[in-house]
């Protein structure tokens, strides 16, 4: 019998509501909780659970998730679940964490479940397979059902199908299959036509996704009086990276105080984006966040004032979904500190 | 225009006595035949092999293909190709079915040859895996392309084409199982019934962008690369006006068989009268650079739009750089009112994380995709190869490689192959044929 391991929240396991979302992570042999329902459809023994509080994970993921690869790390196992984690942001999000860490360390097939609406989709859908669930533990049956059928195709080294026909959330990856039932590409584009030209519901082989175009702010009416901020997606930080954030496809951003410094020292400040080569940006950080101009200029008057702090985050593979959010936080802080103008730099 | 094609169903291919077809039997005198073939003095060798479906046989490399016919006016089968100039898609053909005519290398591939399966697995990835194949494998004295990796193959197309025109000259004087009539009044001289019916046109988009000639598709003996769109009768493309080049990588090529029979084409007669208007082809091209791409989808779509275009079908013989040919068009017949869907297949790369289309847009909304270039197929040795295996290696097809640090060379000493779709002949079908589709993992 194949031997799997699921991970669980605190909730889940048990041990408590939010009071106990900063349970430290802890692994208990055999099958716990929702457990129970996926071990009665999966081609594999759950021998041990790791249980974990949402919040440790959320706040101390570094330490939450090296912790739990280390009480993996004398267990064998082939295949790792985690959740299904219905709408539970921090609990989805907490199952995507974990699994595609696993994934990496072990190399082992990874298999969880979330809402559409859990923030872990958007963050992990391309790492791992995500089961569309429901909303609620009501679909426990259901989820660990589905989860279970995907996870034995990975046990059993069998292909597993389209994202459409096993219900998972398509990770970014497309592949040419033959139609089961064969209808020739003349004939799909003609009756597609015919529909179009009808009026009526047609369904394209290649959605393209929609561009969310933004309007293009209207000027400064008055440079001389604005307060300017620089917004940088080329990963400049300080050289210690405080915030972790990560090389490729960010989910973090971090601001940085530059109001008692006329310019980025390189050795102080460095890029931690992984998609071009950093030499430049690294012998001056200027080159990407341009303080050393826009301190000159606004000695000159130029304009108004520098904003405090210039923001960073890593936009290579960063998925538009986080971005957006990302973008949303920033613009918190500077409508606070009444930015009238961003320079935003892109790599 | 009015084009009558009459069908022989072809059951078997043998060599015998005298070229000739009897009882579903198309029967060819070897030695003849190669004579023929040999009349092109820069032919060095030639030989004919036939290869069924069913067989363990691999072919490789496979520069072309055309389905075996013969005009009975005795006009030729591909003017200015063949012969000369004369106006095609009026008048009778007699063809010969289930048969094609393919042009081998007996050693040199080059960028757009391909490789066809008879049986097992890779049977599949092929049109041509189904039928009966007369396979000319051919080698010639133009020196000076030997080791480019593109190369004209001229001698190569020219005999396929000139062969198929020799077969199909056994059927002349017999009577075809069945004629399929293609018949198309001026466009406005429809009647009420039938102009009362949303009307289409089909672009088609046929591969064009070497700057040299000799490459490139021919519409009439033409080089599309110098050339904008104009309006044509479907029949034109049905009965030889257009060939096939020697540039695109194959599974995206049309060869000359998918032209003389073009699917597309011919789900759209299928529906002329009953649910739409067709009111024929706008032939454009592929092109290098902006520039020229802009001039044609300028072109495509003042046509579309004098015509009075409700809808249509966009197709393009390739993928990547021409992929912003496909798109532009889409667009600029989207702009002008005109709905399109487009057919193509896909580039998304061995992981298939890849965008798809080198080139997207919102207005494109109807698309058909018919295969993912980059797929790797492994397949295991044929008992049989006509052509010259380490070609699809070492010679820069576009789906093979010498080595590579992961999966080693695309030709292994046992004779198994790994190699892209791309080397696939034809592979993609996207004239229409593909039963494929590209699906989200």
């Amino acid at each position: 019998m194949k031997k799997a391991i699921h991970y669980i929240n605190q909730f889940f396991a048990g041990v408590g509501g939010e009071d106990k979302a900063h349970f430290e992570p802890e692994l208990r042999e055999g099958k716990v909780g929702p457990g129970l329902a996926l071990d009665s459809v999966l081609d594999a023994e759950i021998t041990h659970t790791v249980i974990c509080g949402d919040n440790f994970m959320g706040e101390k993921t570094d330490e939450a998730v090296s912790r739990i690869i280390d009480m993996l790390k004398s267990l064998e196992f082939d295949i790792f679940l985690a959740g299904p984690a219905f709408q539970a942001g921090r609990y989805g999000v907490a199952c995507g964490t974990i699994a595609k860490a696993v994934q990496e360390e072990f190399g082992v097939p990874v298999v969880s479940s979330m809402h559409i609406e859990n923030p872990g989709v958007e963050m992990f859908k391309k790492d791992l397979y995500i089961l569309k669930g429901g909303a609620s533990a009501a679909q426990t049956k259901k989820d660990t059902a589905a989860m279970a059928n995907v996870a034995n195709k990975l046990l059993q080294g069998e292909a597993v199908g389209t994202a459409e026909a096993e219900g998972y959330f398509p990770r970014g990856i497309r592949e040419q299959v033959f139609l089961e039932e064969p209808v020739s590409a003349a004939r799909r584009g003609v009756d597609m036509l015919i529909k179009k030209l009808a009026g009526e519901p047609f369904e394209t082989e290649l959605p393209i996704p929609a561009k969310d175009m933004v309007d293009i702010a209207p000027p400064i009416k008055d440079l001389s009086k604005a307060r300017i901020a620089i917004v940088n997606t080329g990963g400049i930080v300080p050289v210690d990276n405080p915030d972790r954030i990560q090389s490729a496809s960010a989910t973090r951003w971090g601001r940085y105080d530059i109001s008692e410094m006329d310019r980025l020292q390189s050795g102080e400040y460095k890029t931690i984006h992984a998609g071009f080569d950093p030499a430049a940006a690294d012998a001056d950080p200027n080159v990407i966040v341009p303080l050393d101009v826009m301190k000159e200029m606004e000695k000159e008057g130029v304009y108004g004032s520098l904003h405090p702090y210039f923001y960073s985050t890593v936009g290579t593979g960063t998925t538009q979904a986080e971005a957006e959010r990302m973008g949303k936080e920033m613009l918190e802080k500077l409508q606070e500190d009444e930015v009238d103008g961003v320079i935003l730099v892109s790599t | 225009m009015k084009l009558q094609i009459g069908n022989f169903h072809v059951k078997d291919v043998v060599f015998g006595e005298q070229t000739a077809f009897e009882n579903g039997i198309l029967t060819i005198n070897k030695e003849e035949a190669i004579a023929f073939i040999k009349e092109d003095t820069h032919i060095t060798f030639a030989d004919i092999e036939i290869a069924k479906p069913g067989e363990d046989v691999r072919i490789v490399p496979v520069k072309e293909a055309a389905e075996p016919r013969a005009r009975v006016d005795g006009r030729t089968l591909f003017p200015g190709v063949t012969g000369e100039l004369a106006p095609c898609g009026e008048g009778e053909l007699h063809a010969l079915k289930g048969v094609s005519v393919l042009g081998v290398g007996k050693h040199w591939g080059s960028f757009g040859d391909g490789l066809v399966d008879m049986s097992g697995e890779g049977q599949k990835y092929t049109l041509f895996g189904s039928l009966i194949n007369v396979c000319l494998v051919i080698d010639d004295d133009v020196e000076e392309e030997r080791h480019e990796q593109q190369k004209k193959n001229r001698a190569i197309r020219w005999a396929t084409h000139l062969f198929a025109e020799y077969l199909g000259k056994t059927v002349l004087e017999q009577t075809p199982d069945e004629v399929e009539t293609y018949e198309l009044p001026p466009v406005l001289h429809r009647g009420p019934e039938v102009e009362r019916l949303p009307s289409v046109v089909l672009v088609m988009q046929p591969q064009s962008q070497m700057e040299e000639m000799g490459y490139n598709d021919l519409v009439y003996g033409w080089d599309l690369n110098h050339f904008v769109p104009t309006f044509m009768h479907p029949n034109e493309v049905l009965d030889g006006a257009l060939i096939s080049g020697s540039f695109m990588p194959a599974s995206s090529k049309w060869a000359t068989y998918d032209m003389q029979n073009f699917p597309i084409i011919k789900e759209l007669y299928k529906e002329h009268g009953k649910t739409l208007n067709f009111l024929g082809v706008i032939m454009s091209n592929l092109n290098v650079s902006l520039e020229q791409k802009e001039r044609s989808a300028i072109f495509v779509a003042q046509i579309a739009k004098s015509l009075g275009a409700d809808g249509a079908i966009v197709t393009e013989e390739g993928y990547g750089n021409p992929d912003a040919d496909y798109i532009r068009c889409i667009v600029a017949l989207e702009d002008v009112g005109v709905k399109v869907v487009g057919i193509s297949n896909e580039c998304t790369g061995r992981d298939g994380a890849s965008q798809p289309l080198v080139v997207l847009d919102e207005k494109a909304d109807a698309l058909v995709s018919t295969g993912n270039v980059s797929t790797l197929i492994e397949l295991p040795a044929a008992g049989k190869v006509i052509g010259e295996l380490e070609s699809l290696g070492r010679d820069g097809l576009s789906g093979g490689w010498a080595g590579d640090e992961i999966l080693g060379p695309s030709v292994r000493e046992d004779g198994s192959i790994i190699m892209e779709n791309n080397a696939m002949f034809c592979g993609d079908q996207i004239a229409g044929w593909s039963v494929k589709t590209m699906k989200e993992f």
